[in-house]
């Protein structure tokens, strides 16, 4: 089960994730995120305080939606990942091509 | 649309001899048995984490191999992570490896040709009749792996395989490659079934050295 808000802060479109990221809720994600960086918003920051789990399908979601960003001249970061989900991200590498933050405030302000 | 055993076996060929690359047959079995679950990963049917392999969905993708070893997954009783199946499905490795030939020599990418060698053993080449789908293979992994572009999942995939045996040097010089591995680390990390099949194939090789190593004492 995962539940997806979604808020503009300045020019950053923040995607709240509350619940599992894996291989059956992973699609929505990626929608959502295709959806926002198709009507221009490119700026994203998929803000991971109420993300529980995520699996490599979801890693991968990230990976194509922060590939998206980028080729159309924006950005995807992360931020407020949960130890055990840190944990994952790190062992994975992914925080080495995806920028990755201890919280909201931190990346919308690097952002800016 | 070729499948990830399609590609990493185009690249584990000699173009013009048509014969497979010197690659350890434990490793090609690690290997292809990564590529069929990277396939069934990519279709949504399978997940994973560190831990476990889950089936999400058993309905087959249209290709006989990799729904058998699906339906095998699926009907299995424990739960079992990632190398544990790559361990299992590389005993299926020859198979896996001539259902993949046979296709690709249908489509016109490769062709079969036998020959005889010593007057009475025979061997089997495949030979590279339209190089279209390997250059554009070959083009995805230099595209990632000269820039710092964020990568594609799928690119990401053919690479870790493609590191895992120790083909990338068909694409790049020894010296290029000593250049870009910070590059190829970082890469092949990002897939968790990449990561098991290189994992799996070290642990071989240090098997290996350490039993040399002893015969020699």
């Amino acid at each position: 089960m995962m539940n997806i808000g979604e808020e503009k802060a300045d020019n950053v479109v923040v995607i709240s994730i509350e619940g599992r990221v894996d291989g059956l809720t992973a699609p929505d994600l990626e929608n959502r995120i295709s959806e926002i960086v198709d009507r221009g918003d490119v700026r994203v920051l998929l803000d991971c305080e109420g993300m529980t789990y995520v699996s490599s399908a979801g890693l991968r979601i990230f990976l194509t939606g922060a590939r998206k960003c980028q080729l159309n001249e924006g950005k995807l970061m992360i931020c407020a990942l949960q130890p055990d989900c840190k944990s994952v991200i790190e062992t994975s590498g992914f925080h080495t091509v995806i920028d990755c933050h201890d919280t909201r405030e931190a990346a919308l302000a690097a952002a800016s | 649309m070729l499948t990830f055993v399609d590609e990493i076996l185009l690249l584990m060929l000699d173009d013009e001899k048509g014969s497979f690359l010197p690659i350890r047959e434990s490793t090609m079995g690690y290997v292809l048995a990564g590529a069929v679950l990277m396939d069934l990963a990519f279709a949504n049917r399978i997940d994973t984490d560190p831990s476990q392999l889950m089936v999400l969905d058993k309905t087959p993708i249209g290709q006989p191999l990799h729904d058998r070893i699906l339906e095998t997954i699926a009907a299995s009783n424990e739960t079992r992570d990632t190398k544990a199946w790559i361990e299992t499905i590389s005993r299926e490795a020859t198979e896996i490896r001539e259902q993949s030939l046979a296709g690709l020599v249908e489509n016109g990418i490769l062709e079969s040709q036998e020959e005889k060698f010593l007057w009475v053993f025979r061997a089997r080449r495949y030979p590279m009749i339209d190089g279209r789908a390997e250059r554009e293979v070959k083009l995805r992994i230099t595209g990632v792996l000269l820039s710092d572009e964020t990568p594609d999942p799928k690119d990401v995939a053919i690479i870790c395989l493609a590191d895992a045996c120790n083909i990338l040097r068909e694409v790049f010089s020894e010296r290029e490659i000593h250049r870009i591995r910070p590059r190829i680390d970082q890469i092949r990390k990002l897939d968790l079934i990449g990561r098991e099949v290189s994992g799996a194939i070290q642990e071989i090789e240090q098997a290996i050295m350490a039993a040399m190593t002893h015969a020699h004492h």
